[in-house]
């Protein structure tokens, strides 16, 4: 007999109540919604497309047969071992070898560990020697290991179509360098990419020395910095601001979004966290306020968010000057806010009560007047030199795209050479650039893939990754860190420096002694110890920029504020365009990465597409919000919902004369009149995975109007286009997933979370204590139950016989809700560190997708109503909804009811409580996967290793194995699955047994053989390593001083739904959000607990005696006369 | 209809049963014993590239296994030696030696000898020598006595019931850490009786993991 779970019976209260939700059809209770919950798997999930059970057979003849012949073969083949000719110091075979480099990404870079096998980098963890960091890294840094093995990059040189010998394009790089020394440069034309590299600035130097008359450009289509001209206005000096968010109890952002982790935000995101997080009873929190025209990761973490369109923002800011430093020019330009004169005047008094602690920050993308008045709100209220540094910019002197267009329409440049960027993709579309270049005689392209740029190039040459070449790069910060190559060029490419060196005429172009002499230069002393050291930490020490002192300059201030003008409101036929950089394409650069694109968007939740984000209101007046009872992101009708599979309206958007089309979503949250256009997706030439995925933003973006563009008007095309959004997929049936309260309600009642959910009636699971009476015990005392607990399951009256928890260590992992941002960077570590395939956009759809890791995103928005589907609260779409996140993976339960249904016991529990899999003993019958209550289980329902994506229906006949290139990134230290295996996390078991035996190796070295238990700390899941904000939290439960020990001890810790009595070994802790009691909009409870309290305790109940306590007796007699009481 | 089936026919069902019992544990033994490494794997020999002798050098001149395997209580792989460290020795010894010619061609070229692997366990079982050679068990325990072979031989099945006949009872394997690398040595149990081996396990703390997650990730 299998235990068996008895779900309490839904309550006349559940069924009438309100209750969380995460998606709109969820809601609404689509049909089509309700009919994919009853199901193990999305439909389709379990038949094979395109071939019928006949041809099947046919095709499987064939195979049959050759299986026959095969047999005669079955002994094992023989294997070789190729040991190295000559040895090599510190390789040992086997173990891995971690060299420090980093990922430069524009001005910015990001220090990282690379993890090599044998000269193969497979991994990138943050490098912790990188204090700001902490060896944290990001979603895109994880990401990019991949492009390095990817089967589409540039694989030769290549001049008018012919490949060229590396020897050739030297010749043809010392002809340029001499050919135009003669003339000073004049014709030479160079556009770049920004970049923070010192030798790059070097070199660049050089060349301008010998070439005085070229022209040297530099693009990028997104900015991460703030414009210089503001500072330049406020301050009279080239500075650039240095946020310490850690220090800040008040932040405002001005439509910044400064948690996206992608850029070079890591920093500021892991400081906002140091403020955010609260551990203890009294610990202070720092309170967000957000105004943003999008719905960014930023608003999903604001205590306060205002929906305003971006051009309004220097209304906005000019108001809060207004109150915090008055002056003509501010007075002017607040004419006409039409936000609520209270959430300003409350928001300026919040932040003049925490002068010097708290911080205004603005959008990169906003104009300078903006980014000017935010500096005079900050110096006003002394917040620079605590909360905000200036640290002296460097000034490029670069020209810019635009001016270069202007030569090469004079005919003046014959000779351009193209390094890294993709302008004909993304330049300014009034410039025309494909035209353009395809007018300059000779165009040299420097780049990583044979792209839109290369195809109207004569020569390309083919660029390195930056894991295969010599380089440096600062940090945000200044730092200078080295660029360390782990493997030599897969394809004999070219360093950028390599090439400026070469045209620069330089003796040795070579880019390590590029590099070294840079280094030797800023370092001094012995130059090869320097730089060894340089190396070996990964930064130079103390190449920080220096703070500079400043000080406002009202006067200049409102004369660059002069120019600026209010803009007026919009409407439907006069909206907002805003183009925002992808949290994962960035701005296109990353589009032939797998594991990004099949990555969801933390906001949208759509993979392998970009979408044309609308409000909710605009979508009513374009009427592509469905009628009726069922409200469907946009779907008209119920019948045209296929699951999963989100059947968006296609848009054609106009602006300044330039359209562009694409499918709409409807996302709750955005400002009434702003539509957002993505920009990263629609690439024309990228490869295999990048190319037809999204539509292309950038036709519609001019010069002018690069970031924010105003008049535009959209109209339907009439056609329907499939989006795989995954969020849907896995519900969970909200009812009390993410635990919320107030920080005035958790300063009074830390515990808070245990009030809420089905545990808090249910103190049988523990026996007479009960979590809530656990709750009131010293932290010490709850540890010590905790690890009690960890060892021993109670077996009950059930015949399966119950793990034996006798380990030396019982793992357990914490997740803060409060800190987590939501930044994806988890579940693509994940995806690295563990050989987990991607599936293609088409199994996505289906619900195949392979993540061992999904991030929920919930809304809430408080009316959800009593009625549930019906009612009223719920028929229209959420104009602003709150949003909570919660990433979800295995959680390791203790009595697991996925191994109670296995036939084949291929997952058990190891006595150190992880639920593992041997995929060689699963037959893929998929029970399991059903009987998790949490969804985390993943089937491959192809072998997605082994199979082309467009080529998974082939069926045995079709091409089969993986590309070698595309081996090499795979982690030596997993098994690959294959098809009809289920998988899942297992907190990732490679790195607890390596862990655990180099401990041991360690100690018996050491002589003290019988010390077997891993210090805390030693072993990090992949999750935990990468995450910026340190929500997660991993260790042994066993030892009571651990950190997560310590983590799970906290009042506000509780289980994802507990009540199953499943123990799961992975807990939460609640969130916490931080209104201001005086803002307009402020809510005493978090919405998603208004709603709560609303589905459990609804108004019908309220008269009935005992109300909102846990008072079964009163429940019954009040569900028993139906409330009526 | 009477005589469409013969009165012999009334054992037939009887007789199927019998066949379908003997049949079936005659193919369950044959695959038991032909089909599991027990027979597919014991005495693999196959020609080594360079007919390297451990009898000679690990019996005879009393090689120590890690002088060349030096991986071996580092990592999870006990690495075949490099071509280099062969020539350690032969630059001065044997240096004319035809046998020899393949070596030195690998150190002048780099070009690595393909040795061919004799002990190989599927790619799904992740097994990790510094665990074992530091925590008590010896190479003789998997590998038998190589320093008695001329060609090294499989010697032991390396399934996984023979795997987990030692991760049940390690007190009957363990030896003392001076013993490890001598291949002729004894256990500890052989030595001073089970109760030495038992005291050594407790003592050490070893606890061989029994469930998947030790060996299968």
């Amino acid at each position: 007999m299998k235990r068996k779970f008895h779900h309490p019976a839904p309550s006349a209260r559940e069924l009438n109540g309100p209750r969380y939700w995460r998606s709109l059809d969820e809601l609404t209770e689509a049909p089509g919604f309700k009919e994919q919950l009853a199901r193990e798997f999305p439909e389709g999930a379990a038949n094979m497309d395109g071939v019928d059970r006949r041809q099947f057979m046919k095709i499987m003849a064939a195979s049959f047969a050759l299986g026959g012949i095969g047999l005669a073969g079955c002994r094992r083949p023989e294997a070789n071992i190729l040991p190295y000719g000559k040895s090599i110091e510190g390789v040992v075979p086997g173990l891995p070898l971690y060299f420090a480099t980093a990922m430069p990404l524009r001005k910015g870079a990001i220090p990282l560990l690379a993890e090599t096998h044998q000269g193969r980098p497979t991994k990138l963890e943050g490098n912790p020697s990188y204090a700001p960091h902490g060896g944290a890294s990001s979603l895109l840094a994880q990401a990019s290991v991949l492009d390095l093995y990817d089967p589409d990059r540039a694989t030769a040189h290549t001049r008018n179509g012919a490949v060229i010998k590396a020897a050739a394009v030297n010749d043809l790089l010392a002809k340029l360098s001499s050919d135009y020394a003669a003339a000073g440069g004049a014709g030479l034309a160079f556009l770049a990419e920004e970049s923070s590299s010192p030798t790059r600035a070097r070199l660049l130097a050089k060349l301008r020395q010998r070439f005085p008359g070229a022209i040297w450009a530099e693009y990028e289509p997104v900015q991460d910095e703030a414009p210089a001209a503001a500072a330049r206005a406020a301050f009279g000096q080239d500075v650039k601001p240095q946020h310490h968010f850690a220090k800040a109890k008040r932040v405002v952002s001005l439509d910044a979004d400064f948690l996206n982790v992608s850029g070079t935000n890591l920093c500021s995101a892991r400081d906002f966290a140091k403020a955010r997080k609260v551990l203890k009873q009294d610990d202070p929190m720092n309170r967000l306020y957000v105004a943003e025209s999008n719905f960014t990761l930023t608003g999903s973490m604001a205590d306060h968010r205002l929906r305003l369109a971006s051009s309004h923002m220097l209304a906005l800011a000019a108001a809060l000057a207004q109150k915090l430093a008055p002056s003509s020019e501010a007075a002017r330009l607040a004419a006409g806010l039409e936000v609520s004169p209270q959430w300003v005047d409350e928001c300026a008094a919040d932040l003049q009560d925490h002068r010097g602690e708290c911080l205004v920050v603005a959008g990169s993308h906003l104009p300078v007047g903006v980014h000017v008045l935010v500096h005079q709100i900050n110096a006003a209220l002394g917040n620079i030199g605590r909360t905000v540094d200036f640290v002296a910019a460097e000034v490029s002197g670069a020209s810019t795209i635009e001016a270069l267009a202007t030569a090469i329409n004079s005919g003046s440049v014959k000779t351009l050479v193209i390094l890294g960027g993709n302008p004909v993709y993304n330049a300014p579309a009034d410039l025309d650039w494909s035209a353009l270049q395809a007018s300059v005689p000779e165009v040299i392209r420097h780049g990583y893939y044979v792209d839109e740029t290369s195809a109207v190039a004569g020569t390309h040459l083919g660029a390195t990754h930056y894991l295969e070449a010599w380089g440096d790069a600062r940090t945000a910060d200044g730092t200078i860190v080295p660029v360390q190559p782990m493997i030599l060029p897969l394809f004999n490419g070219l360093t950028e420096l390599e090439v400026l060196a070469r045209i620069a005429g330089e003796a040795d172009a070579d880019p390590y002694t590029q590099v070294f002499t840079t280094i030797g230069n800023l370092a001094g002393g012995d130059a090869q110890q320097s730089f060894r050291k340089f190396l070996h930490d990964g930064l130079l020490e103390g190449s920080a920029y220096p703070v500079v002192s400043v000080a406002f300059n009202s006067a200049a201030a409102a004369s660059a504020l002069a120019g600026a003008n209010a803009v007026s409101a919009f409407s439907k036929e006069n909206l907002e365009v805003r183009f925002t950089t992808d949290y994962k394409m960035d701005d296109g650069r990353f589009a032939n990465n797998g594991w990004l694109q099949e990555c969801p968007d933390p906001i949208t939740k759509i993979s392998w597409d970009n979408a044309i984000l609308v409000s909710p209101k605009l979508g009513k007046e374009l009427n592509i919000t469905p009628k009726g009872s069922a409200i469907q992101v946009a779907r008209v009708e119920e019948a045209e919902f296929l699951r999963g599979r989100e059947l968006a309206y296609v848009g054609e958007i106009t602006v300044n004369g330039r359209k562009v089309r694409g499918p709409i979503h409807i996302q709750p949250g955005l400002s009434n009149y702003t539509i957002i256009l993505p920009l990263g997706y629609g690439r024309e030439r990228s490869g295999r995975v990048g190319q037809g995925a999204g539509f292309n933003a950038y036709p519609a973006r001019t010069s002018a109007a690069s970031a924010i563009a105003t008049g535009a008007t959209i109209t339907l095309t009439g056609e329907r286009y499939e989006l795989a959004n995954v969020q849907e997929h896995w519900s969970m049936e909200g009812r009390d997933i993410v635990r919320e309260a107030n920080h005035e309600e958790f300063q009074k009642n830390p515990s808070f979370v245990h009030d809420i959910g089905t545990e808090s009636h249910s103190p049988a699971i523990y026996g007479e204590a009960g979590p809530k009476n656990e709750a009131a015990l010293a932290r010490d005392q709850r540890a010590v139950i905790t690890a009690d607990r960890s060892k021993d399951t109670p077996r009950g009256q059930s015949l399966y016989d119950t793990p034996d928890f006798s380990g030396t260590h019982q793992w357990g992992m914490s997740i803060d809700l409060n800190t987590c941002i939501g930044c994806n960077a988890c579940v693509v570590a994940c995806q690295a560190e563990n050989n987990i395939p991607i599936v293609g956009k088409d199994q996505v759809m289906r619900g195949r997708e392979m993540h061992w890791i999904r991030l929920d995103r919930y809304y809430s928005d408080g009316n959800a109503d009593g009625g549930a589907f019906g009612g009223e609260g719920n028929r229209e779409i959420p104009e602003d909804p709150q949003v909570s996140l919660q990433p979800v993976a295995c959680m390791q339960c203790e009595l697991a009811p996925c191994e109670t249904v296995c036939p084949v016991n291929a997952t058990v529990h190891d006595e150190e409580g992880l639920n593992v899999m041997a995929y060689n003993r699963c037959i893929g019958t998929r029970y399991c996967a059903n009987n998790c209550p949490y969804k985390v289980r993943r089937f491959n329902f192809f072998d997605y290793n082994d199979r082309q994506l467009d080529s998974l229906y082939l069926g045995p006949l079709g091409p089969k194995g993986m590309p070698e290139l595309v081996k090499m990134v795979k982690n030596p230290e997993v098994s690959v699955r294959m098809r009809g295996v289920m998988e899942k996390c297992t907190y990732c078991v490679q790195r607890i047994q390596n862990g655990k035996i180099q401990h041991k190796v360690r100690m018996a070295k050491a002589g003290t053989p019988a010390e077997v238990a891993v210090p805390d700390g030693n072993i990090k899941t992949a999750c935990e390593q990468v995450c910026p904000v340190d929500a997660v939290v991993f260790g042994n439960i066993l030892d009571t001083a651990s950190a997560v020990a310590q983590a799970k001890a906290r009042e506000h810790d509780y289980q994802l739904l507990g009540y199953l009595n499943i123990r799961p070994r992975t807990t939460y802790l609640g969130r916490l959000r931080n209104p201001n009691p005086k803002m307009p909009d402020y809510n005493k409870l978090p919405l998603s607990r208004v709603e709560y309290k609303n589905k459990n305790y609804p108004p019908a109940l309220k008269d009935a005696p005992g109300k909102g306590s846990h008072d079964h007796s009163s429940l019954k007699s009040a569900l028993s006369t139906g409330g009526q009481s | 209809m009477s005589n469409l089936f013969p009165k012999s026919a009334n054992k037939l069902p009887l007789q199927i049963i019998i066949f379908l019992f003997v049949f079936g544990g005659i193919a369950a033994a044959g695959v038991n014993y032909y089909m599991t490494p027990k027979f597919t794997r014991v005495g693999y020999a196959p020609v080594q590239p360079v007919p390297f002798s451990h009898a000679l050098h690990s019996g005879q001149l009393g090689i120590d296994c890690r002088y060349c395997h030096v991986g071996v209580d580092k990592g999870p792989v006990s690495s075949i030696p490099t071509a280099q460290t062969c020539m350690n020795c032969h630059s001065i010894v044997k240096t004319d030696s035809p046998l020899l010619a393949a070596v030195r061609q690998s150190y002048e070229t780099g070009e690595p000898l393909p040795w061919v692997k004799v002990h190989q366990l599927p790619d799904h079982a992740f097994f990790n020598h510094s665990a074992h050679v530091n925590r008590g068990v010896s190479c003789v325990e998997c590998h038998g006595k190589v320093n008695e072979m001329e060609v090294v031989t499989h010697t032991k099945p390396l399934s996984m019931g023979w795997c987990l006949e030692c991760h049940r009872s390690p007190e009957l394997f363990v030896r003392e850490q001076a013993d490890i690398y001598n291949l002729d040595s004894q256990t500890i149990a052989q030595k001073s009786g089970v109760e030495a081996g038992e005291k050594f396990i407790h003592d050490w703390n070893i606890k061989p993991p029994q469930s998947c997650s030790g060996c299968h990730r």
